[in-house]
């Protein structure tokens, strides 16, 4: 690496430039993956904390818990075929409620569960439902910036029926709001105007392999089971916003190889000559391509490293609000992707490289 | 004594048919060890393809070249450019140095490049820098070097592999009289003292008393007499 390391040394100003370049991308392709993935959490972690692996839904919902109604029937069918507690339902209902003699309003989802199955929440603060009491929930911590606390009572705009909050969870939301837990009793008084004559929810979780997903799915009419994955798209606006992020992260991988591509052709053309000499002194096409491949990786790694402590840092000053969540996964991810990402870039200037004639060095005045 | 370069019924043909050009015809030469030989010619007589072929840039398309005893005309590129970086050693028009390496750096780059880049190398390096007095350059880049320096440092890179035979490419045309005597007698002078074979090419007539024998060159055909 003797030529890369001198040559770096003496043009520091050009290797400055374009190494700022891709800090500057490297930063922003973190940022941006940081935020999909909180975006990601803060709209639906309750779907992906969710202990189930498959949701059966009413035929045609489009894959969106919201739309589908399945009733107790469907539940003693889906049973058949599953075994003790591996088949829960769910109720799903997004509406606006306020703090008790409060005019605020915040959008919640309530999800009804049964709650000695395995879709109960973790408990952080506060206790867990009961079995009976219809007006107890268990509400995501992210209400606590609201204002709410263990023992408020929160009214449901929707059905006007009050609830106590007994206890918080977290890593609860849908659809970026946060989710409430309440029981199927309090599910019935906040159902029982839409439906007045039989208990209806939205969802069965299931907890399953994924050939007897395909088998329920076959011997079953008018249900469709979806896996949690297929049930995260559907959520309202969640596939658009990490559709358009991860536009934009692409986008930027694809321009950071074009810099670099720029970046080194010309170097390399510009040097056409210098190269003819090397060649003509014995330096062998490998030598030469190695230079150019240590000189791409060694830009990179140098910004990688710059560009990971740069968003660290950044995310430390960022506010708690601010959904933005890196994990070290993400970013050795990001970094690897960055590092072929760039080699590819280079892949033009080694192919200049490799069609360079050592005798253009002869009868030439510089 | 031994030849050093010896160069047999070579010829170089362009193109194929009824374009092709003859750019040398039938050359044969040989130089002994010791001897510095210039090779003189007007522009297009063939005096860039002739030191191509001769310095295993080009393969001849017919006829026989042998460096140091070894036969080079079949050989693979591969093994071509190793045998220039072992066998040969080139001083270009204008120096061609490169620009990013202090003096020192260029004659350490022909070691590096080698794979015996150690102790010795340095020392054989400072050893040469001492004797073409370039010793208060070594740490200096070539563009703050004067013309005369740059050459001299391209000489000094040629002798950096201890090579069979030196081939200069017009090493004086940048250079105003005074100063390309000066170059072409350190030349001169290396080769004498390492017995070594030496090719300048050259159209600078001024510089041909230092050599030990001339040739001319025109239309592809070599002779000793003008």
């Amino acid at each position: 690496m003797f030529l890369a390391l001198r040559e770096m040394k003496h043009a520091k100003l050009r290797y400055v430039l374009i190494g700022f370049i891709m800090i500057l991308l490297i930063w922003l392709v973190l940022f941006v993956s940081g935020l999909a993935k909180g975006l990601s959490s803060d709209n639906a972690s309750s779907i992906q904390n969710m202990n189930a692996d498959y949701l059966v839904l009413q035929q045609d919902s489009d894959h969106r818990l919201t739309r589908s109604t399945l009733s107790d029937k469907n539940l003693q069918d889906v049973r058949e075929y599953t075994e003790e507690g591996k088949a829960t339902p769910l109720g799903v209902q997004m509406t606006t409620i306020t703090k008790n003699g409060d005019s605020k309003k915040s959008d919640i989802t309530f999800f009804a569960i049964d709650i000695n199955s395995m879709l109960a929440p973790t408990i952080t603060e506060g206790k867990m439902l009961n079995h009976r009491a219809a007006h107890e929930v268990v509400a995501d911590r992210s209400l606590q910036h609201e204002g709410l606390k263990l023992g408020d009572e929160i009214e449901d705009l929707a059905s006007g029926e009050i609830f106590t909050i007994v206890g918080f969870t977290e890593g609860q939301s849908f659809s970026h709001t946060p989710v409430v837990y309440l029981n199927f009793n309090g599910w019935s008084t906040i159902s029982h105007n839409r439906t007045p004559n039989q208990d209806v929810f939205n969802t069965i979780a299931l907890n399953i392999s994924a050939n007897k997903a395909k088998q329920i799915e076959k011997n079953l009419p008018n249900i469709n089971v979806i896996s949690k994955d297929q049930a995260l798209q559907g959520i309202p606006g969640y596939k658009e916003e990490q559709g358009s992020l991860m536009m934009m992260i692409a986008f930027l991988f694809v321009i950071a190889a074009f810099v670099l591509a720029a970046f080194f052709y010309v170097m390399t053309i510009q040097k056409m000559n210098q190269f003819g000499v090397l060649k003509a002194i014995g330096a062998k096409s490998t030598y030469l391509a190695r230079t150019i491949i240590f000189q791409v990786v060694f830009i990179t790694i140098i910004s990688l490293l710059i560009s990971i402590s740069l968003t660290f840092g950044v995310s430390f000053i960022l506010p708690d609000s601010m959904p933005f969540d890196l994990s070290a996964q993400l970013v050795i991810g990001c970094s690897f992707l960055f590092l072929a990402v760039s080699m590819i870039g280079a892949l033009l200037s080694l192919y200049r490289v490799s069609k360079i004639d050592a005798i253009e060095a002869i009868g030439r005045a510089a | 004594m031994e030849n050093q370069l010896l160069l047999e019924n070579i010829s170089k043909i362009y193109g194929d048919g009824d374009t092709s050009v003859k750019v040398l015809d039938d050359v044969s030469l040989q130089v002994k060890a010791g001897e510095f030989v210039a090779v003189v010619g007007p522009s297009g007589s063939g005096k860039s393809t002739f030191l191509s072929i001769t310095g295993a840039l080009l393969s001849p398309t017919s006829g026989r070249i042998m460096i140091g005893g070894k036969e080079i005309h079949k050989l693979s590129p591969k093994k071509m450019n190793q045998l220039r970086l072992e066998k040969i050693g080139f001083v270009f028009q204008s120096a061609n140095l490169i620009p990013y390496l202090t003096v020192q750096d260029q004659l350490l780059l022909i070691s590096e490049l080698s794979g015996m880049h150690n102790k010795n190398a340095k020392k054989r390096a400072d050893n040469l820098l001492d004797r073409l007095g370039l010793n208060h350059r070594k740490n200096h880049y070539p563009e703050s070097l004067s013309g005369g320096e740059r050459q001299r440092v391209a000489i000094a890179r040629a002798w950096m592999n201890n090579p069979d035979i030196i081939l200069a490419d017009e090493p004086t045309a940048s250079l105003d009289s005074e100063r390309g005597r000066a170059v072409v007698q350190m030349l001169a002078d290396e080769v004498k003292l390492h017995k070594k074979a030496a090719i300048m090419v050259t159209h600078d007539k001024r510089m041909l008393d230092l050599c030990d024998r001339v040739v001319y060159i025109e239309d592809g055909r070599l002779s000793e007499k003008q």
